[in-house]
């Protein structure tokens, strides 16, 4: 058994050789790392909000130097005009009251809480550090996780499908019927090079661009969380290409993903986008969990495993009714 | 070697096949099995070498129930030559067949090189993508492939096709080989050639149902019309006439000078193929 899961194992490695695969996520990785080492972490770092404060009555002795006082309400209405995203504090009235130009559900709760943080007031309003990462620790940490994500939906769902359609054009997954090996080999040499693909490519990603010290500390959480993603992405992908016809329908189904399946998610996780049903995306919690996996919170719910655990083996058995369904058919190449 | 007894088959609720097949084939036989296009061919080579499951009926090979034997073990002892050549176009001819070979035991397999030599095999192209082969040297690699386990049962379908006139009596004298030394081949075909030079026994089949099963000579002489065409030469014009074999037994019957040729008006498998399909070869 060994013996011929090496031969199907080998085999596949030559298929995605010559199918450039490992060219294209070795590309991918390249252009992942330049992308956070050299533009993310340096371009899409957000300035601070400016704190005006109007406080005619000076009742606010200790406050911090990034709060700028201003002489009357008028010029404080006047000088959020011009910076919009600044926020306004108005003590006239004994109370600090916030004041902003304009604002939204999420980032008006943001922006008080920072601006009375620095007011310093009986240290009621002191702001919350949560983990121990640095800014930029947290972008590196933020992009990672959502690269690895996208990485793995779509470029290796896409090369999956990709390969297995070339191999069942050429028909060679006929001949497999009748070769004296146990048929569920097959499926799983091959979800054994995209789950070492997919690992592989999640420690160079994170090693590259979160650090080795930090990467030693959650590589592990995030293996699990990217074997769990990989096995359920490679499966949905040798599925596909079994029960569609060829490449360009493939490709429809896949915009269907996109829009139903990776969009929502990465608009409930990444954006003020509220949607009720997200909980029951299961697509949610296992980039939630890549995503808490690479903050170094990994998910210790065993309900969400057991769940994944269910998900792949019930892939499994959809894929291998498909697969033997593909070796039974005839045609021509 | 194989044993079928009212076998059926149906892909769906209104979708029958196979309407209670009969047939058996011993060993060291090549059986021949012809029909039209969606006769059911297929569909009974499918069951027998395990690939469709959920037949009727009662199919047994190398004396064992077929709905219990398609272990390994089983797989190991048949040789199946696909309608159409299914290799890995990016691989060559040597690595497709290690590739296909690795699954078998070592002591049953032949050497890659030497099987490819006696399939005439260009040595160049060996070790080239089979992309760049044509249709016969894809055949022949396909070929390999399921002689290269020394099979004790070969399942060809279409064996010849995609073949020169060499590369087919090649072929024809590859299966007779295999044959001198025990394989049992069974045989698909619209190569009526092939059928009629090859196979010990042939079945005709039609919408699922075998509707003559004899030698190729039986059959032919169960369906002649006693008669021979005789062209012959009679002051100086050439001329023919059909006449009752019987009519030869006090010789030539009628004035002549020359006798030309004498052809017997017996049908060619063709004409039974026909006959008996009631289609004609696609």
């Amino acid at each position: 058994m060994w013996g011929n899961f090496c031969s199907l194992f080998k085999k596949d490695c030559k298929m995605m050789i010559s199918g450039k695969f490992f060219l294209v996520a070795f590309g991918s990785l390249i252009i992942y790392s330049l992308f956070i080492n050299y533009g993310y972490v340096h371009y899409m770092n957000a300035e601070l909000y400016n704190v005006y404060l109007y406080d005619p009555q000076g009742t606010q002795q200790e406050v911090s130097e990034l709060i700028y006082p201003v002489a009357s309400l008028e010029e404080l209405n006047a000088v959020l005009s011009s910076d919009a995203n600044g926020v306004g504090i108005d003590v006239s009235s004994g109370t600090p009251d916030i004041v902003f130009y304009y604002g939204s559900e999420k980032s008006d709760n943001h922006r008080a809480d920072y601006a009375l943080s620095l007011l310093h007031q009986e240290n009621a309003y002191t702001a919350w550090i949560v983990g121990t990462n640095t800014l930029e620790s947290k972008q590196r940490k933020e992009m990672c996780s959502e690269l690895l994500f996208i990485e793995i939906t779509a470029v290796g769902f896409l090369g999956i499908a990709s390969v297995l359609f070339k191999e069942k054009q050429m028909g060679a997954i006929r001949v497999h019927a009748v070769l004296p090996f146990k048929k569920g080999l097959f499926i799983m040499a091959k979800l054994t090079v995209f789950l070492l693909s997919d690992l592989i490519f999640a420690v160079l990603m994170t090693v590259l661009n979160i650090g080795v010290s930090d990467a030693a500390v959650i590589l592990p959480a995030v293996l699990v969380q990217t074997a769990i993603l990989s096995l359920i992405m490679a499966l949905t992908g040798f599925g596909c290409t079994m029960m569609l016809k060829d490449f360009r329908q493939f490709s429809l189904v896949y915009v269907v993903i996109i829009i139903f399946v990776s969009a929502p998610v990465f608009l409930s996780a990444n954006t003020s986008v509220k949607m009720a049903w997200i909980g029951l995306h299961p697509f949610y919690h296992v980039y939630m969990g890549l995503k808490n996996a690479c903050f170094g919170t990994p998910v210790t719910n065993p309900v969400y495993y057991i769940c994944s655990v269910c998900e792949i083996v019930i892939l499994f058995l959809i894929v291998q009714t498909a697969f033997h369904k593909e070796m039974g058919k005839e045609g021509s190449l | 070697m194989i044993e079928v007894k009212e076998l059926t088959f149906s892909y769906g609720k209104d979708k029958q096949a196979l309407h209670g097949l009969n047939f058996s084939v011993g060993d060291g036989e090549i059986f021949g099995f012809l029909g039209p296009n969606g006769s059911g061919k297929s569909t009974t080579q499918k069951i027998l070498t395990g690939v469709l499951k959920g037949h009727g009926g009662y199919v047994s090979l190398f004396g064992q129930d077929i709905s219990t034997v398609h272990t390994q073990d089983f797989f190991r002892k048949i040789g199946v030559l696909f309608e159409f050549p299914y290799l890995y176009a990016n691989l060559s001819a040597v690595d497709n067949l290690k590739y296909f070979s690795s699954f078998y035991p070592a002591k049953q397999l032949r050497d890659i090189e030497e099987i490819l030599e006696k399939l005439e095999f260009k040595a160049d192209f060996m070790k080239k993508p089979v992309s760049s082969y044509s249709k016969g040297m894809r055949q022949r690699v396909s070929m390999a492939r399921a002689l290269i386990s020394s099979p004790k049962l070969l399942f060809l379908d279409e064996p010849t096709s995609g073949l020169d006139p060499s590369g087919a009596v090649l072929f024809r004298k590859i299966i007779e080989e295999e044959r001198a030394k025990g394989t049992t081949v069974f045989l698909t075909t619209h190569n009526m050639l092939d059928a009629d030079l090859l196979c010990d026994r042939i079945a005709f089949i039609t919408n699922g149902n075998i509707v003559a099963l004899d030698t190729p000579k039986r059959l032919k002489e169960q369906n002649c019309n006693h008669r021979v065409r005789i062209e012959y030469l009679y002051q100086g014009r050439r001329e023919e006439k059909i006449i009752e074999i019987p009519e030869l037994e006090r010789g030539i019957p009628f004035m002549h000078d020359e006798i030309i040729s004498v052809h017997s008006e017996e049908p060619t498998l063709e004409d039974m193929f026909i006959q008996y399909t009631g289609r004609g070869l696609s």
